[in-house]
């Protein structure tokens, strides 16, 4: 890839400081919420990134876009470094990147009407007059699949598949080059999930968007995602493209979350990795590797030693001491049909999209 | 590209100018006390406002001929010590009185607002604004009335300044922790995201969307405020004789609670009606106003 990549996350870190006292502040600790995270997302591509809740997953989202300061790290956007760009600077930066909400419920002001939202980034970034912000504002409302009349509506009279439309319009309002999606699916029910994983997918194809796909859903991740970026407790543990992901993850938290995916064929028996306890809090995060508390391989070198991110295959990248020599759980092997319903709706759902589009 | 076409029509809504005004004053007017409250309260400032023409004598006006007649036909609330007539004395009263309460809620609701957002919205000047507004909260309204009129003279100014330094730390509160909810909201970070200006932000997004709490709790201060107002009158902090005010009204009659009573209990039963009117009408309008009452 001789292209700049859109996105190049250079080890960020996100430390928050908890402190006490009103007047005299002092600081009692620190949660390390991300910690060291490196990727880069190159035009036109999807990366997802996975992980439990409170892994750090939506704070890197937000460090991307500057919706918060970094402590450390660089992010680069199409080579440009912004994790110290300036107020005026950030906001020219806000035209190329976008983010779409998880809740769609309340991510819409419900005081402006979807015309006005819509108009919105527009008119924050000086583009067109009144009429053609309302011009592109009907034309972006059929971009989504809602009708151009609803820009007079206002959230509260949409279904949450509608409002995330809305947000999803929202986003692109402005052309960007790269939407962070936070967990744009995961508060909508499944049929719905499958008509917005389409219509991300469908949009990223015409405008040639570039994706960081948040999620937790691994189904969802499997169908839209071209790289997968595995998370826990703020640090990366694996990085690969989506087919070796899921058809030889190496790190052991990769195992488990795969095996965690619902099989809907009773017949598959397959033992599943379970993890003990919870994930350990950020703000005393264990020593070593910080999967140790968990992982059943563990060894005395884990605990003493922090592993890093070493390069497995070309673009597969893990941070464990012993991936070489892990027994290769058999659960893996069948994964790959795990998600069945979900993509037999897909499925169903664009052939007969395919249908609607030939008959039109 | 074809798109998705979507299955789901709207039911046609009658109400499609969202947050209807016509339908809050509907809903008003469905509750009984709510609109009795109402009627009340706008007959109560009309004939404050048209006073001059309403009142059937002047209120300064005394008669030494008629010095404390108890409610009759010609004076039909009495007269007062010095044979005013209480009945126009009232209804100027509630000139001043319901100018305090006014003066009150705007001023100090629109500083103390102002207060509450801003802490809400930048987080660095949160603990400084609140604890500024605590240490306002910890002095008693009246102990600022003697303060405010003892540096600047008695007088209905004072009374303003002592009720806005009462009413600021209140509605500052209410109004951060209105706006706290908002923050936490994701429409605010989408507006960040999108490059909204903090002006824009802290308007559209924050303020607008908290501005019906702190409404609410406004109407629901009116009466408080009055009530304050009067007592500060009653003490002698606020308008000076003969100028007519509700609360210094009762004050003189006092002093002839046994010879003639009423001329102390109309003006405080005026001023119950006014508290209790303001209270119910406020107590309504959260009742429609607030979502998390309706069922």
């Amino acid at each position: 890839m001789s292209e700049v990549p859109v996105l190049q996350v250079d080890g960020l870190v996100k430390h928050f400081q908890v402190s006490r006292g009103i007047i005299l502040r002092r600081q009692v600790g620190l949660v390390r919420a991300v910690e060291d995270v490196s990727f880069e997302i190159a035009r036109g591509e999807t990366l997802a990134l996975v992980g439990e809740s409170g892994c750090g997953k939506s704070t890197t989202g937000r460090l991307v876009l500057r919706l918060m300061d970094p402590t450390s790290g660089s992010v680069r956007f199409k080579g440009e470094e912004i994790a110290n760009l300036g107020k005026d600077a950030l906001r020219r930066l806000r035209r190329h990147m976008q983010i779409i909400f998880q809740d769609p419920y309340a991510s819409l002001n419900p005081r402006m009407t979807v015309g006005e939202i819509l108009a919105e980034p527009q008119r924050v970034h000086d583009i067109g007059d009144a009429a053609s912000r309302e011009a592109r504002g009907r034309e972006l409302l059929e971009i989504v699949g809602l009708l151009p009349e609803h820009a007079s509506r206002y959230p509260h009279q949409f279904s949450g598949g509608q409002r995330q439309r809305i947000g999803i319009a929202r986003a692109l309002a402005v052309n960007p080059d790269l939407i962070i999606c936070d967990e744009p699916v995961s508060a909508l029910d499944v049929s719905i999930q499958a008509q917005i994983v389409n219509l991300l997918q469908n949009l990223q194809q015409r405008f040639g968007l570039s994706y960081l796909f948040i999620a937790h859903d691994l189904a969802v991740v499997k169908h839209i995602s071209d790289r997968v970026a595995v998370m826990y407790l703020g640090k990366l543990v694996e990085i690969a493209d989506k087919k070796t992901i899921y058809a030889r993850p190496l790190h052991p938290y990769t195992h488990a979350l795969l095996s965690a995916i619902p099989k809907p064929d009773p017949s598959l028996r397959a033992k599943r990795v379970m993890l003990q306890g919870d994930v350990p809090s950020p703000f005393n995060p264990p020593s070593g590797c910080r999967f140790h508390t968990r992982c059943v391989h563990a060894q005395p070198r884990c605990s003493a030693e922090e592993p890093k991110l070493r390069e497995a295959a070309p673009g597969h990248r893990v941070a464990c001491h012993f991936f070489e020599t892990l027994p290769v759980p058999v659960i893996i092997a069948r994964a790959g049909a795990a998600n069945g319903k979900f993509a037999e709706r897909l499925a169903a759902f664009e052939a007969a999209k395919e249908k609607r589009t030939v008959e039109v | 590209m074809s798109v998705e076409a979507l299955e789901t029509p709207f039911a046609v809504d009658p109400e499609a100018t969202v947050f209807a005004r016509a339908g809050i004053m509907r809903r008003l007017a469905r509750d009984r006390v709510a609109a009795t409250a109402a009627v009340l309260l706008t007959g109560i400032v009309l004939a404050a406002v048209f006073a001059p023409w309403i009142a059937p004598y002047d209120p300064y006006y005394t008669d030494l001929t008629k010095v404390m007649q108890t409610p009759s036909a010609q004076h039909w609330f009495g007269t007062d010590n010095t044979g005013r007539d209480i009945l126009s004395r009232i209804i100027f009263g509630t000139r001043s009185t319901l100018m305090l309460g006014l003066v009150g809620v705007i001023v100090g609701g629109l500083l103390g607002g102002v207060l509450g957002i801003l802490a809400a919205y930048y987080r660095r000047l949160d603990g400084w604004i609140m604890r500024l507004v605590d240490v306002m909260l910890a002095f008693p309204a009246i102990l600022i009335g003697l303060a405010v009129a003892a540096i600047f003279g008695a007088g209905l100014t004072a009374v303003v300044i002592a009720l806005v330094v009462a009413t600021v730390p209140d509605v500052a509160r209410v109004a951060r922790g209105a706006a706290v909810g908002v923050m936490g909201q994701e429409f605010m970070e989408a507006g960040r995201a999108v490059g909204v200006s903090d002006g824009a932000l802290i308007w559209r997004y924050l303020t607008l969307n908290c501005i019906s709490t702190i409404f609410v709790f406004l109407t629901l201060r009116f009466g408080q405020i009055i009530l304050i107002g009067s007592a500060l009158g009653f003490l002698g902090m606020g308008a000076q004789p003969p100028t007519a005010e509700l609360g210094m009204m009762a004050a003189q009659g006092r002093d002839f609670l046994f010879m003639a009573p009423h001329i102390a209990t109309i003006p405080s039963f005026a001023i119950f009606v006014i508290v209790l009117a303001a209270n119910l009408l406020g107590d309504a309008f959260r009742d429609v106003l607030d979502p998390r009452l309706q069922t």
